[in-house]
């Protein structure tokens, strides 16, 4: 690996996700709870931001229940993840763990 | 400013200088009275779900006038959507307070008017609609909360108002001046009033040339001269003077009513929306009453905050796994769904008006609060069927807390093995408070008849449902042919 790949490396920016909520009229599961806690299996990895912030890369749809009413217009484009319920979550962190070693990987080649 | 923090909406109330009366006394400090805060954090929750990002989807939305990011309930319905929103909006506030969050009448108010301020000038070639949204602007600008008040005292219900024996049993205009109106009356059981910046004043029925002087529409800060408030009794209201935190059930939120007197009022021109258009009073109540039946959607959020408590109590018992204790609260979640579906269903089958906004299905939006007053009623008296009669006989906090007494209710009421006689008591405090105490207002009678009473729902669905299509279909099926 050269120097400048070290470098590189080293300075990769953090994957930006924006978490958007659905509204909340009647969740199944605590949302906000659930946020936390891929926020928590995630840090180092992922750089949670609002979702309206200025280069997201994925954004994070947390639904309250199956309906998945989150208002994802203003963010046609961006790569969208839909969770609805905490197995969705894990499944989430589970993707985001992968993309990582896979881009790690790739970087040290 | 457009969107306020709860602690900013506290500060301004504290700033307006209301005539407010209790007890026979004139309160002093509103904002901090113990009987009146309650309602004004139910209120302020209003303000604070609007700033949080798991909220915002179904509390905060893009003005229409403005293009500015504004608090719902200052919002005017731009399409099915909006109306959806509105009714999960109430679902929510009403889980997260369990009690009436007093904002949806001001809400309906503006969304009525602004359909039938359009619709008067069309014919009239006045100019209300201008004026009503310079004045909805103003409310957007800095969301403000506003008190919808339409009910009359009403006097002898069996003559219209101006056959009353007290003409000012109808609200009404008593001189008019270059520069404004002069009114005078009283609107009655209005929710929240204390907690308004503004007061929106609508007639209370259809009328008729005669009645002209009482057909009138308009607004005003809540603290305007001439404005009075007496407030309204709630059962177990002084509760919350005694100290403790347990027997008042629910400790954080709560409603209020007051009958609100317009002492000779000065309206000026630019805050009137209706001025003797007797023939669009009508109208006006309609389309506020379809609205503010759809709004009774809150009911579910509290009927979720009653089934919630009565299977806590269930458990708490030791008697959760029992057949019927299932069955009773499978038939809770039933009748609290089946409200949610008419205040969904009326909102998806909205119409749009002359004026672009929004209206709900007038039908399905009487259909709901015709169940809106059964229901409830019916989740009541299942959650005090599980609850038990101790719900109604358990003896105070101070009881509980006595160095002399304390062990023996600690004793004596404990149920299940894991859980503490205090928690027992507080979900039965809690279910009494719903059903019974100051919460039974908003939840019970207030579902009777706010919004209109149960056969006003009742001419409405007799005027909407159309039969004629119906026996129709009938006839062609067996072959009737006329």
């Amino acid at each position: 690996m050269t120097f400048y790949e070290i470098i590189k490396n080293d300075f990769e920016p953090m994957l930006r996700v924006g978490v958007k909520y659905c509204g909340g009229s009647n969740p199944e599961y605590d949302r906000v709870a659930l946020v936390e806690q891929i926020k928590e299996r995630l840090e180092g990895k992922v750089s949670f931001v609002p979702p309206e912030s200025e280069g997201v890369d994925i954004i994070l749809a947390v639904n309250g229940c199956r309906t998945a009413c989150a208002d994802l217009s203003g963010f046609r484009g961006i790569e969208t993840w839909t969770v609805t319920g905490n197995e969705e979550g894990e499944e989430f962190v589970r993707k985001i763990v992968e993309r990582e070693v896979h881009i790690n990987g790739k970087a040290k080649k | 400013m457009t969107m306020m923090t709860a602690e900013q909406y506290a500060e301004s109330l504290g700033k307006l200088n209301l005539v407010v009366y209790m007890f026979g006394e004139r309160v002093e400090d509103v904002v901090g009275n113990p009987i009146i805060r309650p309602s004004m954090k139910a209120v302020a929750k209003t303000y604070e779900l609007a700033h949080r990002p798991e909220y915002e989807d179904i509390m905060t939305v893009v003005s229409h006038i403005s293009g500015k990011k504004i608090n719902r309930f200052t919002h005017i319905h731009q399409g099915t959507g909006d109306l959806l929103k509105k009714s999960k909006m109430g679902r929510l506030l009403g889980r997260e307070t369990g009690c009436c969050f007093q904002r949806c009448v001001g809400m309906d108010a503006l969304n009525a008017l602004s359909i039938v301020t359009f619709d008067i000038d069309a014919k009239y070639s006045t100019g209300y609609y201008k004026r009503f949204l310079k004045y909805l602007e103003y409310v957007q600008e800095n969301d403000l909360t506003c008190d919808g008040a339409m009910t009359d005292p009403k006097g002898d219900r069996s003559l219209p108002p101006h056959k009353q024996p007290d003409p000012d049993h109808f609200l009404r205009v008593i001189e008019e001046r270059k520069d404004g109106i002069v009114v005078r009356g009283a609107k009655a059981h209005q929710t929240g009033a204390v907690n308004s910046h503004e007061v929106i004043v609508m007639p209370t029925l259809s009328m008729r040339k005669e009645d002209e002087d009482y057909a009138v529409s308009f607004a005003l800060p809540s603290d305007a001269d001439g404005i009075s408030y007496i407030m309204g009794r709630q059962s177990c209201d002084t509760r919350k003077l005694e100290g403790g935190n347990m027997d008042q059930g629910n400790l954080m939120f709560g409603g209020h009513e007051a009958l609100v007197v317009f002492d000779d009022v000065f309206v000026p021109w630019d805050r009137v929306f209706m001025y003797k258009e007797y023939d669009f009073a009508g109208q006006l109540v309609e389309d506020f009453a379809s609205y503010h039946r759809q709004s009774y959607a809150c009911k579910v959020g509290v009927g979720d905050v009653l089934i919630g408590a009565a299977q806590t109590a269930a458990e708490y018992n030791g008697v959760a796994r029992a057949s019927h204790i299932k069955d009773k609260i499978i038939e809770m979640n039933h009748l609290n769904e089946t409200l949610y579906c008419g205040c969904i269903a009326c909102a998806s089958e909205g119409r749009k008006e002359p004026s672009g906004t929004y209206c709900v299905n007038t039908l399905l939006a009487n259909v709901h609060k015709q169940n809106v007053t059964r229901f409830p009623y019916e989740i009541a008296r299942l959650a005090q069927d599980i609850a038990g009669g101790l719900m109604v006989t358990l003896p105070s906090e101070k009881d509980f807390r006595s160095p002399e007494t304390g062990k023996w209710v600690e004793k004596y009421f404990k149920a299940h093995p894991d859980v503490s006689t205090e928690n027992r008591m507080r979900i039965l405090r809690l279910i009494e408070n719903i059903t019974l105490g100051t919460a039974a207002v908003g939840y019970l009678t207030e579902s009777m008849h706010g919004a209109g009473s149960p056969q006003a729902q009742r001419i409405m669905i007799s005027r909407s449902a159309n039969l004629p299509e119906k026996q129709r279909a009938a006839k062609k099926l067996c072959g009737i042919e006329e």
